[in-house]
């Protein structure tokens, strides 16, 4: 520890000027060590912490004094500072400008992301609130009713662990009925969250007790819209799902843990007590014990519920564990820290364009200060003291830019917060509130320090490298060193570099938010609500019950008046997927096994905008005890039934379901396109099954409702009960919804980073254009001298333009592995061609050429029309 | 004379002491006083040792402690200007109980 600290107060020492720190140095550092020696570690970092600030600002002060100067620090370079910024308000105002813009963005980024993706949630110490998720085989399931009791009482990592399941509630009756996104929660959970209630109480466990009254809480949200923020409501009795039920508080404004909930009721104690598995599952949330990591507690969870589950079904449990994560954490799975990551190092980018484009504004300034900084050194001021001087100009100018650029991404996270609450309130998890907090200041503080130590450092060298011989003679116009030269050169290909990568990626971006934004799912989403029955195992052991069960549900859908077309289905595969290859009777052995998305489906396929073209669809009679069928897509049979009917043919699926079994081609649909639409293995070849000839422990319903959301939400729940009174459906949400929810993060990402690249284009037309215009002026005098000696106007020209090609390929060799390394990114992550990709590569490149090109022109025009007198006195 | 630079004078006036025993007499010295650190002190010893008040003599062997560490030692200038500034202060203490602003005992 204390070496540690040494070290830290040996690179102090270099504060100090070397004469000082020879001969006092290793002395302080001995001394510094017997203090440090015997402390406990909060006490000597503290002491450390001190010392070190001491150390600097002693050093600064020592150096300010060497040669019997002032003392470095004065109220009057401050003062001298802001008279300088303020002879010059147009060179002020735009570097202030260009560096409030960075740092506003790259503040504001931040912040963005840090909210969505890895904040605590907003409730007290919500650092340690975390979701408690068994996962088999690397998939996240709730767990079992009958397990949960025992795996909860076991755990010593984990405190106030609670239950809760999503559930939509039926709020009135008959025709003034609505649904709220419920949830039925362990009132643990209120005890976990640590948030009290606006009005009355929160849920208390004497509600969850076998033969309680049924009471809610509501939701700050539920109660305004849908109970006009009735002050009396409370202890008053509303109509639940048909049953009166007591509303005994509400919650404050943006409370909805577990994530979105807009009404909460007890879950029955019960619910735990059941020992038949398969009845109920739920899902797990608590708190961490204090002290314990994720890591732990997940370690310790895991083997508790291997054992719990052992000792239920025998057998190997190996790939049965326990996820101990936050909710944010579960929510962008375990890719959130690298995507939070590139795309923070992106903003940043943004900045450092900025910066680049400041320094040459400052090293351009400078330049034209040179003769007034010779004569003050020749006139016996200290090279610290101009340094100072220029330190403080450059801190003002951060300082203003930093406080600007704050305020716009403060009023940037309240505009999105906003937008979000008026467009997407009900579906967005209640923590996704963007707004200044003390992260985010402390961040936006410590890129003001960095770009002030940045410009800072390029002040001071210049300053301390200024040759008063040389400037004094060179007439007051400084030709610009080779020093120089090759200084705004780089600056000139590091923008070049920096822009080009920024460019690529928004025009990467910006393919994927319009594939998202115009995502056309092939039938229309108007009134189609979304929904699933998921069968417990426990009173559905068999596929027949399983089937009867899917069966009768559709019935009673089908009977409902509220219902214009149901179709019930699942997904079984994706085309490219192992799962997803299938086999052609009569063909021989195929180099390339065909492949397609393959689906099974019950009821009206035009539902998700299917026709059949050719042969028959599905009957409800296609059950297990007929001969097994299926159905292909019309792409799908023009593939691999080229130029005949595939209708009579035979083909067994390789991966899914009975692999053995033959199945009967009797028709062929219309095409539709399946898949992620942000996956590479989108596409419309398909194979349909009917879902009565294929188990699986879930239906997704899709039904396409007459009247409102509310009556087809409600008719839903009603249908579904009619085939088992104690099934209620999961996830009733209309499909828009669904979609908008599912493209809501990409599509703000893609937006801010729009925002970000218009305003890279911006600096890199203004800062390619000062920087061209100060690297062509650093050799005004070459340019003179070669007209004096004959050198056309066109000749000049192709010199400076030749400069700015080889200022384009350094700056080109720089980008192009980065662009590659984005390139392949993009393309394995997200269905964007090898051929689009190299086509956005070389657009950008062209557009960047054309930029740095376009901006080299106007300078260079002028630079050959000068004269030689002009250019070597300057005038 | 700065605050700084007659504590030090303090602290060796009753013997050569090296750095840090320099800083653990003022600390011992002056509980409620800010803490001195290492930077202010050297940058002190630097000035008196500059003017002639104080001298860096080599202290004693001290066995297991390592190399000879240096200790500094008041001159007869620096004992004077350290008696001319205490009598100083003693009057300034004198006039500030004069003005009332003291009183006996603190």
């Amino acid at each position: 520890m204390t070496a540690r600290w040494r070290r830290w107060y040996r690179l102090g020492l270099r504060a100090f000027p070397a004469e000082f720190r020879n001969r006092w140095g290793a002395e302080m550092e001995e001394t510094f060590s017997d203090r440090m020696a015997g402390l406990d570690p909060g006490a000597a970092r503290r002491l450390a912490l001190r010392e070190l600030a001491t150390l600097v600002a002693s050093g600064l002060r020592e150096r300010g004094t060497i040669g019997g100067g002032a003392p470095l620090l004065q109220a009057r370079d401050l003062k001298h500072a802001l008279r300088l910024l303020g002879r010059s308000p147009g060179f002020s105002l735009l570097t202030v400008l260009v560096l409030a813009g960075g740092l506003g963005l790259s503040t504001f980024t931040f912040s963005f992301l840090h909210t969505a993706m890895i904040k605590a949630l907003p409730l007290a110490e919500g650092e340690r609130i975390v979701r408690i998720d068994p996962m088999a085989s690397g998939r996240v399931e709730p767990i079992d009713a009958a397990d949960a009791a025992a795996f909860v009482g076991s755990l010593r990592s984990l405190v106030e662990v609670g239950g809760y399941g999503n559930r939509d509630l039926v709020v009135g009756r008959d025709g003034n009925r609505q649904v709220v996104d419920g949830a039925v929660v362990d009132p643990v959970l209120f005890s976990v969250a640590r948030m009290p209630p606006l009005l009355g109480r929160t849920l208390i466990p004497a509600d969850a007790a076998p033969g309680a009254e049924p009471v809610i809480v509501l939701s700050y949200r539920t109660w305004v819209l849908v109970f006009g923020a009735d002050r009396e409501l409370i202890d008053r009795p509303v109509v639940i799902n048909d049953r009166p039920t007591r509303v005994v508080g509400v919650m404050p404004e943006r409370f909805g843990f577990p994530v979105a909930t807009e009404a909460w009721m007890a879950l029955p104690t019960e619910t735990y007590l059941t020992n038949t598995p398969g009845v109920a599952s739920i899902r797990l949330a608590g708190r961490l014990a204090p002290g314990v990591t994720h890591e732990q507690a997940a370690a310790e969870a895991s083997a508790v519920l291997r054992r719990v589950v052992s000792a239920r079904v025998p057998g190997r449990l190996d790939s049965l564990a326990v996820s101990v994560e936050s909710f944010p954490a579960m929510q962008f799975g375990e890719e959130r820290v690298l995507t939070f990551s590139v795309l923070n190092l992106l903003a940043a980018l943004i900045l450092v364009l900025a910066l680049v484009n400041v320094t040459n504004l400052l090293l351009a300034r400078l330049n034209e200060r040179s003769r007034e900084t010779a004569v003050r050194l020749a006139l016996g001021a200290s090279t610290a003291r101009l340094v100072i001087q220029g330190m403080w100009e450059t801190v003002l100018l951060c300082l203003v830019g930093g406080i600007l650029g704050t305020a716009a991404a403060a009023w940037g996270l309240d505009a999105i917060t906003r937008w979000t609450r008026a467009n997407m309130e009900g579906n967005l998890a209640f923590w996704w509130v963007w707004q200044m907090d003390t992260v985010t200041v402390l961040v936006a503080g410590g890129f003001v320090t960095l770009a002030t130590a940045a410009l800072g450092s390029v002040v001071a060298r210049q300053a301390l490298s200024t040759n008063v011989r040389e400037v004094l003679s060179d007439g007051g116009i400084r030709g610009g060193s080779r020093r120089e030269g090759r200084l705004s050169r780089t600056l000139v290909a590091i923008q070049v570099a920096t822009v080009t990568v920024l460019m690529f990626f928004g025009a990467m971006s910006g393919v994927i938010a319009r594939r998202v934004m115009n995502l056309d799912l092939g039938y229309d989403l108007t009134n189609l609500l979304h929904g699933a029955i998921a069968p417990p195992e426990g009173r559905y052991p068999s596929a027949e019950a399983r089937a009867a069960l899917y069966r009768k549900a559709h019935a009673a859908l089908v009977a409902q008046g509220e219902f214009d077309r149901i179709l019930l289905r699942r997904t079984l595969a994706e085309q490219h997927s192992p799962s997803g290859r299938f086999v052609t009777r009569g063909s021989g052995p195929d180099p390339v096994a065909p492949t397609a998305h393959q689906l099974a489906v019950l009821g009206d396929l035009s539902t998700s905008g299917v026709t059949i073209v050719e042969g028959r669809g599905f009957e409800v009679t296609d059950d297990p005890s007929r001969a097994p069928v299926a159905l292909v897509s019309r792409s799908l049979a023009a593939r691999w039934w080229r130029g005949r009917s595939p209708v009579g043919d035979q083909i067994r699926l390789a991966g899914v379901g009975d692999t053995t079994a033959w199945r009967t081609i009797v028709g062929v649909a219309s095409d539709v396109v399946y898949g992620n639409p942000l996956s590479r293995d989108r596409g419309p070849d398909a194979v349909y099954l009917p879902l009565l000839q294929d188990d699986g422990p879930v239906a997704v319903v899709m039904a396409r409702f007459r009247s409102t959301e509310s009556a087809g939400r409600a008719a839903l729940i009603e249908a579904v009960g009619e085939a088992d009174p104690l099934l209620v459906p999961e996830g009733i949400q209309p499909f828009a919804g669904v979609v908008r929810k599912a493209g809501f993060i990409a599509l703000s990402v893609s937006k801010l980073f729009a925002a970000c690249f218009a305003f890279a284009l911006f600096l890199a037309v203004v800062g390619t254009y000062g920087l061209m215009s100060r690297s062509i002026g650093l050799r005004r005098g070459e340019i003179g001298i070669r007209r004096a000696l004959g050198a056309s106007e066109a000749g000049v020209r192709v010199l400076l333009l030749r400069q700015a090609a080889g200022q384009l390929g350094r700056g080109a060799l720089v980008a192009a592995p980065v662009l590659g390394v984005v390139g392949v990114g993009f393309s394995s992550y997200f269905p964007i061609g090898a051929g689009l990709t190299v086509g956005l590569a070389v657009g950008v490149s062209v557009a960047i050429v054309a930029v740095v090109l376009a901006t080299t022109w106007i300078p260079t025009r002028r630079a050959a029309r000068v004269g030689l007198r002009e250019s070597l006195t300057g005038g | 004379m700065r605050a700084i630079e007659f504590e030090i004078l303090l602290s060796l006036a009753d013997g050569d002491r090296h750095g840090y025993a320099i800083i653990q007499d003022i600390e011992a010295r002056g509980a409620e006083a800010a803490p001195i650190e290492t930077g202010t002190l050297y940058r002190a010893l630097q000035r008196l040792v500059e003017e002639g008040l104080v001298r860096p003599v080599d202290g004693p062997n001290e066995p297991g402690q390592g190399p000879r560490r240096r200790y500094y030692q008041l001159t007869n200038t620096g004992r004077a200007q350290a008696s001319a500034e205490a009598r100083r202060l003693a009057g300034l203490v004198e006039a500030a109980r004069a003005a009332r602003l003291l009183t006996r005992g603190t």
